[in-house]
């Protein structure tokens, strides 16, 4: 004997394609409740249907439509009205599958994290040109150490020698014209709101990361943790990979010149903008950038996999193996 | 004197020298950014082989080449169906304008990104379904086809392409039915003794499955490094 489903229909028949039993579902006018079933079939659930002919059949092997043990018969299949609604349905799922692609936490870091590369490249940038451009007009301004307060004089005064008298320094004897001093004065707000943005943007990817990877968050800090899961595409992939993939993620020329001419295999990637590795002595930072690398792989494997989320403690006690691997080599190893 | 005029593949698509055209389902816009041109008053869009496999596929096979193609009306199954350029290509072939041939398109892709394209090109062209699925999740498509096809295309990027294809065509190939593979090489895992040994190595495992290879297509030089398998159920 031999269950036979679909969406909408079930039939039981023996070997020989003789329909024995079947029961049909009529309420498929409804697009949502036949949506419904697409989603119950999608998680391989029965169908009420064949629920029913499974309790009156008790024997009969039970195979979805399509399935090749099935014997050849007349299975009840839908009608052009019902199979019209289905199509109805198949397109109103998909719609709904990509909305709920909105809640996917890797495309939103990812988009938040790249835009904050760009947008901190043309800050930099738009930065050394006003800091450049004013420089040009007022030589004797120094501005080396405070670039920020530069470009707030320019957004705040109205003109070049407002700014030589904020600055305490003397006019310059050629200056720009009004029109000129007018886009100086555009560009250092534009450079200004740009930094305003880039503040805004890592707030934001501080707190997606903070729910989405707290104990690598905790461990690496927000920035780092985001840039390690946008790398390895996905929180999924990042808890899948070694921890000697994740230790030299983003150092992938340098690994594959190792691989390719045997040159010295890269340390750290990414994993180097933690303050552990990158101010520590370089005879060091190999072996910490694997304590942390292997730490990292099981943190983020703690968030993916829903395991308890680390403490400060734990971080502190890590730090504490960091303190210990310094002390251990004091100073760099004899050629 | 012999006609210079394009030559008429299906009731629905045009060959003019080495450029294939289709009649355009809905008159006036563009897909993809292809040229649209007026044959005797209808207009077609062209298809561009550097923009679909199975353009490509076209390009390059001799004889006749409709013979890849499906019929007007039918339902057909697409496997990684990407951004929708061959399936509106496919559904001006098959559900003509509004839908109104009656063909269904089942269009299945993983990728939300590509899926809002489809779903977007579904509103305009009726008949396309697409489906948010992993190919080889035979539960979240199977249903859509009642009855078996005489035409499916695979075209994955994943690892495992000629397993899933034949596991597809024997799940809802009709005896007779085409099945066309289109292969990466790229995506399977890479062998030592190369691309040449990797396809006859499908074509092996494609003929053991239970399929009639009938010509393997090289689309070099309009897709890189990919195959078209033409095959058949027996």
């Amino acid at each position: 004997m031999w269950l036979w489903y679909d969406w909408r229909s079930a039939a039981v028949a023996d070997d020989t394609g003789l329909i024995h039993d079947s029961e049909s579902w009529d309420g498929w006018n409804s697009i949502s409740a036949v949506v419904s079933r697409l989603e119950l079939m999608a998680n391989s659930a029965l169908i009420p249907e064949a629920k029913k002919l499974a309790q009156r059949f008790p024997d009969a092997k039970i195979r979805a439509h399509g399935d090749n043990d099935l014997p050849a018969a007349d299975w009840p299949l839908p009608s052009d009205e019902a199979l019209a609604a289905l199509d109805s349905a198949s397109l109103r799922m998909s719609e709904m599958g990509v909305d709920a692609a909105a809640g996917d936490k890797d495309r939103r870091l990812e988009h938040l994290l790249r835009a904050s590369d760009e947008l901190r490249s043309s800050l930099v940038t738009m930065e050394a040109r006003l800091v450049e451009w004013v420089g040009l007009f007022l030589p004797k301004l120094r501005f080396e150490d405070d670039r920020e307060g530069v470009i707030e004089g320019v957004t705040k005064v109205g003109s070049i020698q407002e700014l030589a008298d904020l600055f305490e320094i003397s006019a310059p004897e050629e200056g720009p014209t009004s029109e000129e001093w007018n886009v100086i004065q555009s560009w250092g707000q534009a450079t200004s709101d740009s930094s305003v943005r880039l503040v805004s943007i890592e707030e934001s990817i501080k707190e997606l990361v903070n729910d989405y990877l707290p104990s690598a968050c905790l461990l690496l800090g927000p920035m780092l943790a985001a840039r390690l899961c946008v790398e390895a595409h996905g929180r999924a992939r990042l808890a899948r990979l070694p921890s000697g993939t994740v230790q030299i993620l983003g150092a992938e020329k340098a690994f594959f010149n190792h691989l390719k001419n045997g040159d010295l295999p890269p340390k750290h990637g990414h994993i180097f903008m933690h303050p552990w590795i990158s101010r520590s002595p370089h005879w060091v930072r190999g072996k910490i950038s694997r304590l942390v690398a292997s730490k990292t792989s099981i943190a983020v494997r703690c968030d993916h996999f829903g395991g308890e989320t680390w403490s400060e403690e734990a971080i502190a006690e890590i730090a504490q193996r960091v303190e210990t691997i310094k002390l251990e080599h004091p100073s760099p190893p004899r050629r | 004197m012999a006609s210079r005029g394009p030559r008429r593949l299906t009731w629905s698509a045009l060959l003019e020298g080495r450029t294939i055209w289709t009649r355009n389902a809905v008159v006036g816009t563009s897909v993809y950014g292809e040229r649209r041109r007026r044959f005797k008053g209808i207009e077609h869009r062209r298809w561009d082989p550097t923009r679909s496999k199975l353009a490509a596929a076209l390009v390059r096979a001799h004889g006749n080449k409709e013979r890849l193609l499906p019929e007007r009306g039918e339902s057909i199954l697409y496997l990684g169906a990407g951004h929708g350029t061959t399936i509106s290509h496919l559904h001006d072939l098959i559900c003509g304008e509004r839908g109104e041939e009656g063909g269904r398109i089942i269009a299945v892709d993983l990728s939300p990104r590509c899926l809002r394209d489809l779903n977007h090109l579904a509103s305009t062209r009726p008949g396309i379904l697409p489906i948010l699925a992993d190919a080889r999740m035979h539960s979240r498509w199977g249903m859509m086809l009642p009855h078996k096809i005489n035409w499916m295309l695979q075209d994955v990027s994943q690892a495992g392409q000629a397993a899933m294809f034949l596991e597809a065509a024997h799940r809802c190939l009709a005896s007779g039915g085409t099945a066309l593979l289109s292969l990466k090489a790229a995506s399977e895992r890479w062998s030592d003794e190369g691309e040449k040994a990797l396809f006859v190595a499908v074509e092996e495992e494609l003929e053991q499955g239970g399929l009639i290879v009938e010509e393997v297509l090289n689309l070099h030089g309009l897709q890189d490094n990919h195959r078209m398998f033409v095959t058949r159920m027996p």
